[in-house]
């Protein structure tokens, strides 16, 4: 339940198989009587470059002298000459205009559980349509997808998927969520704004999964739109979230702000990596930020790290490291504290603030048990926050 | 003196230079052992060589390739202490080896590696008894190198390809990043030569031969922060390049000192020559220096005053590299 795993490009092939057997990509086509056929075949829906690129003009971008242009997707702000692209390496200037290469190309795309993501207050024990496209803006030291997030569009396979034909097959697959996640949302803003917009007019609602490295505009644009969004906050010390993602930590809590200024509905991921920002210090630095500047209803999850990418020569975090940051957390004041990734656990399950009692009892990423009646604890009637229907 | 331009007579040219070399110096040449692997250590004061010549750049932007062969190749054989080009190849190269040439061909043609100029120091290598087949001309896309001028070729000869996406599957660390490397450096190259261009660049300031291997791995996009100054020295230093590099060549026929990596037609001029030397650090030094001249000369700011200082060039000095100081080097005119 920390950053969840896509699997990879074999079972990226699996999983694209499984999930779009019979899904037509031209949307006037029955969705029930086209086998998956080559998307960028001639008469599909949809055309690409070579690669898999799909070019469609940026949203939020300014020009600059000589041909150049600023991406205005995520702080980073990248100053891109012609024929270059931004950190993401999905945002390319052509001829003095900037272009995504992965709107409705997706590479990684499964059905979840919302608790894998992980939501623990959006529909528990629903499903999400999961999607990513090539990509990130950060790099962290410990990415579990980093052949897909850390890759350029056409090093991965992906194929032709509109934001109509996401929708669709979210219906087709009864889901009431499409999940923007695996890699980086934030880098296919387009793709994700316009899927959410796609699937408001049909009541699926779109879910973001990111690192909240965005910039303000987009966000706002993109919080008009999508149900909630989930933040990796990485860690609470601006040295360490430096060196660990290459990224400045005050972009993400500028935009865990932003969320509640919104009303937008979050959650929030803490990935505690022994020795790394693991201390008392950080749990009790993160807890008190949410507690005053997000609000002391919002989800914390702390997450058991496993090694990963660059980050092999670490031990999985002790159950009782992550044991310690929920305590200091809800001795801060935090209502709803999780811990993640140690299935079984009762930190993983929802707990009645008012009398203690279990509302939501989860074991791995399976809801076992529900009692919230009509958003609140059927036994004290405190009203428990989220979005349960 | 006529415009000699197209490939074809390239190759003839570089067929009859190959001829020089006969077999029983190529078969006595297989059975020396080889050169050392990689500039260990710089010497004490590293040769740029410098080879300009008029008329190099005909009026119709075409090269002449006779002064072509005589600047680059006095370049190249002062680059190595040795009388002549084929001789210098003979020194930093065995029959042996898989050579590959990495070229520059970002920004299109008028600013990419000329196709004349790899294809020539492809013929030195011949000469000096490198098998053609054993030759490789290659960049990131073919794509990029289609757009650049070259003529693809895969079956015979020197081989012109771009690496288009085929790289290892194991993730090398590497300094502050990690990367997959293009798949036939990493596995078939035993010898490389940097071939890059005299330009500017927008985030490093200057694009020369060390930045020039950003094109050999998946994630160039993740290594640009801090004007890719803390990116370029490690990668430079990392064994897979470092420790098959052995010539470092820069293509300065046309030049351009601003509004790179783009081509930016009005900042380019015919600096008209090439710079050559073992130490990249030193070639780059001088090509940063040959740049900032030209910006005072059009009334430019100098690089760091634009927030652009090449950092990564006295980085990789301290890294080891070579050498950065213009005052250690010996800047040669040949």
């Amino acid at each position: 339940m920390r950053r969840e795993a896509s699997g990879g490009r074999r079972v990226f092939l699996g999983r694209l198989a499984a999930s779009c057997a019979g899904c037509a990509l031209a949307g006037s086509r029955s969705l029930e009587a086209e086998p998956l056929q080559d998307p960028l075949a001639p008469g599909s829906a949809l055309h690409g470059e070579e690669g898999g690129l799909n070019p469609t003009p940026a949203r939020w971008f300014k020009t600059l002298p000589d041909g150049w242009v600023e991406c205005g997707v995520c702080p980073r702000a990248c100053r891109i000459s012609e024929d270059e692209r931004g950190t993401c390496g999905t945002r390319e200037n052509r001829k003095g205009r900037l272009y995504t290469l992965v709107h409705s190309r997706p590479c990684s795309l499964a059905v979840d559980p919302v608790e894998k993501k992980p939501f623990f207050h959006v529909l528990p024990g629903s499903t999400a349509l999961s999607l990513a496209t090539a990509g990130c803006n950060l790099e962290c030291k410990c990415c579990q997808n980093w052949e897909i997030a850390q890759a350029r569009p056409e090093q991965v396979p992906s194929i032709a998927m509109t934001p109509a034909d996401v929708v669709m097959l979210a219906k087709r697959k009864g889901a009431p969520l499409v999940a923007c996640t695996y890699t980086e949302p934030v880098v296919f803003s387009e793709y994700v704004l316009d899927i959410a917009v796609a699937g408001k007019a049909v009541g699926v609602r779109t879910i973001m999964i990111s690192n909240g490295y965005v910039q303000e505009q987009p966000l706002a644009d993109l919080c008009r739109e999508i149900a909630a969004y989930k933040v990796d906050l990485k860690g609470f010390d601006p040295g360490f979230f430096k060196r660990h993602t290459g990224g400045e930590l005050r972009h993400v809590l500028d935009t865990l702000r932003r969320l509640r200024q919104r009303g937008t509905w979050t959650e929030i991921v803490y990935l505690v990596i022994p020795t790394q920002n693991d201390s008392e210090a950080e749990a009790r630095g993160v807890s008190r930020f949410v507690r005053d500047e997000v609000g002391p209803e919002t989800p914390l999850h702390f997450t058991r790290f496993h090694p990963s990418y660059r980050l092999q020569n670490l031990p999985s975090t002790p159950v009782a490291t992550l044991e310690r940051a929920r305590d200091v957390a809800m001795a801060e004041g935090l209502r709803f504290v999780y811990l993640g990734n140690v299935p079984g656990h009762p930190g993983e399950s929802t707990h009645c603030p008012g009398c203690g009692k279990v509302l939501i009892r989860r074991v791995g990423q399976a809801v076992a048990e529900n009692r919230l009646k009509a958003g609140a604890c059927p036994d004290c009637r405190r009203r428990i926050p989220g979005i349960w229907t | 003196m006529s415009g000699v331009t197209g490939r074809r007579r390239v190759v003839a040219g570089l067929a009859a230079a190959a001829a020089s070399a006969s077999p029983l110096t190529r078969a006595a040449e297989a059975l020396l052992p080889g050169p050392p692997p990689g500039p260990k250590s710089a010497p004490s004061r590293p040769v740029v060589a410098v080879g300009r010549r008029e008329g190099l750049v005909l009026p119709t932007g075409a090269i002449d390739l006779k002064v072509l062969q005589a600047a680059l190749g006095a370049a190249v054989a002062r680059a190595a202490g040795e009388a002549t080009a084929v001789a210098a190849m003979r020194k930093l190269f065995k029959p042996t080896d898989v050579v590959g040439i990495k070229v520059n061909c970002l920004g299109g043609r008028g600013v990419s590696t000329r196709p004349e100029v790899a294809l020539q120091l492809a013929a030195f290598l011949q000469a000096a008894g490198v098998p053609a087949e054993r030759i490789y001309v290659w960049d990131r896309t073919d794509r990029e190198l289609r757009a650049a001028g070259y003529v693809l070729s895969s079956v015979k000869g020197v081989r012109v390809f771009g690496t288009n996406e085929d790289f290892d599957l194991r993730l090398v660390e590497w300094g502050p990043a990690a990367s997959r490397f293009d798949r036939v450096l990493a596995n078939e190259l035993t010898a490389l030569v940097s071939c890059s261009i005299l330009k500017d660049h927008g985030l490093a300031g200057a694009s020369l031969t060390m930045k020039n291997w950003y094109g050999v791995v998946h994630n160039p996009n993740k290594l640009h922060d801090d004007n890719c100054a803390p990116f370029v020295p490690h990668l430079v230093a990392c064994p897979i390049i470092h420790d098959k590099l052995r010539l470092n060549v820069v293509d300065g026929a046309i030049a351009q000192c601003h509004g790179g990596p783009s081509r930016a037609p009005r900042w380019a001029w015919p600096y008209g020559g090439f710079l050559a030397s073992t130490d990249p650090v030193a070639v780059d030094a001088v090509g940063r220096q040959i740049l900032e001249d030209r910006r005072k000369e059009v009334g430019l700011p100098p690089l760091a005053a634009e927030g652009r200082e090449p950092g990564h060039i006295a980085g990789a000095s301290k890294l080891g590299l070579g050498t950065a100081d213009l005052s250690r080097i010996e800047r040669v005119q040949v």
